[in-house]
């Protein structure tokens, strides 16, 4: 080999070769593959700690979404029964004060129909009473004056009543 | 502690320094036999006269030893690692399970971000990073070999070897290549070989890059007047820079040229000619 310069040797390459690929193989065994696997997998449990962490906010927003459509339905279903039940009230009570209109109205009618009846009766027992009285006045002044003075001043009162 | 302690602790230290390269100094040169610095430097280029016994059977270069050396002191750091480190891993890590981390995710990083197939990328930047950065302090270590010839020689770093920064550089670009197949097929290779100039530059990158950290480390330890506080800097500081360095200009430029052959995302339409065209057709109005 003394032909080449600065004395390379081949055999001597390939002997750096074999103690290079034999600390290689080593290293790569011993420490890098080992120590690799670790990072990587202390960087997925991370990832999937992290994933995790985000499905859960996800979700936790999903449920804060869901909740909040559920109150925004709830409110326009208690907004909308509310309605319902204010016409239906309205409704109630205007049929009521319809029903209370028309019991006054008969009342009032009945009432008066009662006042005019109990009116008339007090007329005729009122014209009762003074034909009575007008009739014991008369016998009274028939007793005590003459029968037919008494009975011409009896006619004459009757008819001037009677005008 | 206080001033006067403090004061007495460096008196006692500067004292001890002054003792030792003193006694180096007058020393110096009693030995059998001393090689010449023009030896040592061309040496440490061409490797032509120290050799080492690989395990009684043949004679290589220092730096073959090393790179062995270098391997088997990662592996068994790996496999501490593994056995008694890795399982013990928490979703909150300690700290060394955070160095671990980091320098995994660093390259495991690079190559992510670079190509979108990575698997293989990422584990071979993993182990070329560690190598190279491994094997460039280790020469900080001056662990000593006995050459074929007798001599007592420091250990260079595995890729101040050139078949070391050759085998480091082709394998890269094979690499790169089977990027270029994994993402285009047939058009992969072609994509690769345009780059013919990679497996060279990758090489000689690293040699020279080594080479000169190891010729200027021989070069003050080879004085021993320079032994002092100097080697401080070139030969811990600088060693640090550039093991950091060439680990990341290597593995960054095999993930670079990985992800460009082996994209295959198709080209968007080109829109000179629409504007040559649009040009004229303002120019005709």
């Amino acid at each position: 080999m003394t032909g080449i310069p600065l004395n390379i040797d081949w055999q001597q390459i390939l002997l750096h070769l074999f103690n290079f690929t034999i600390l290689f193989g080593a290293l790569y065994i011993l420490l890098y593959k080992p120590v690799k696997n670790y990072m990587e997998q202390r960087e997925k449990h991370y990832a999937d700690m992290d994933k995790a962490a985000e499905d859960n906010l996800r979700a936790a927003e999903e449920s804060k979404t869901a909740y909040a459509d559920k109150v925004r339905a709830f409110d326009e279903e208690t907004r909308a029964e509310r309605t319902k039940l204010n016409k239906e009230l309205e409704a109630s009570r205007e049929r009521q004060i319809a029903a209370a209109k028309a019991d006054a109205e008969k009342i009032v009618s009945d009432a008066r129909i009662e006042a005019n009846r109990e009116k008339e009766e007090i007329i005729a027992s009122a014209q009762k009473e003074i034909t009575d009285m007008v009739t014991g006045a008369m016998e009274k002044l028939t007793l005590e004056q003459s029968a037919s003075d008494a009975f011409d001043q009896f006619l004459d009162a009757a008819e001037a009543r009677e005008a | 502690m206080n001033k006067r302690e403090r004061r007495r602790t460096a008196v006692i230290f500067a004292v001890i320094a002054l003792i030792f390269m003193l006694a180096a100094i007058f020393t110096g040169g009693g030995g059998t036999e001393e090689e010449p610095i023009q030896s040592v430097m061309r040496d440490a280029v061409l490797h032509d006269l120290n050799k080492v016994s690989l395990f009684g059977l043949m004679d290589v270069n220092p730096g073959l030893l090393a790179g062995f050396i270098v391997s088997g002191f990662l592996i068994l750091l790996a496999l501490i690692c593994r056995i008694f480190i890795i399982p013990k891993f928490k979703p909150v890590p300690g700290k060394i399970q955070l160095v671990l981390e980091t320098i995994v995710g660093l390259f495991d990083g690079m190559a992510k971000g670079n190509s979108k197939i990575n698997k293989f990328l990422g584990a071979y930047i993993f182990a070329a990073g560690a190598y190279i950065f491994t094997g460039t302090l280790f020469e900080l270590f001056g662990v000593q070999a006995v050459t074929t010839a007798g001599r007592s020689i420091s250990l260079p770093a595995p890729l101040s070897d050139i078949n070391g920064a050759i085998m480091m550089g082709c394998l890269s670009y094979l690499v790169i290549m089977s990027g270029g197949i994994a993402g285009n097929g047939i058009k992969g290779i072609g994509k690769t070989l345009k780059e013919y100039s990679l497996p060279i530059s990758l090489s000689f990158r690293l040699f020279g890059a080594l080479l000169s950290g190891a010729l200027v480390t021989e070069l003050v330890y080879y004085y021993s007047a320079l032994s002092y506080v100097l080697p401080v800097l070139v030969g811990v500081l600088f060693t640090l820079l550039h093991a950091l360095i060439q680990a990341y200009v290597l593995t960054m430029l095999t993930s670079l040229f990985y992800g460009q052959v082996s994209d295959n995302t198709p080209k968007p339409p080109r829109e000179k000619k629409h504007r040559r065209k649009s040009s004229k057709a303002n120019a005709a109005a």
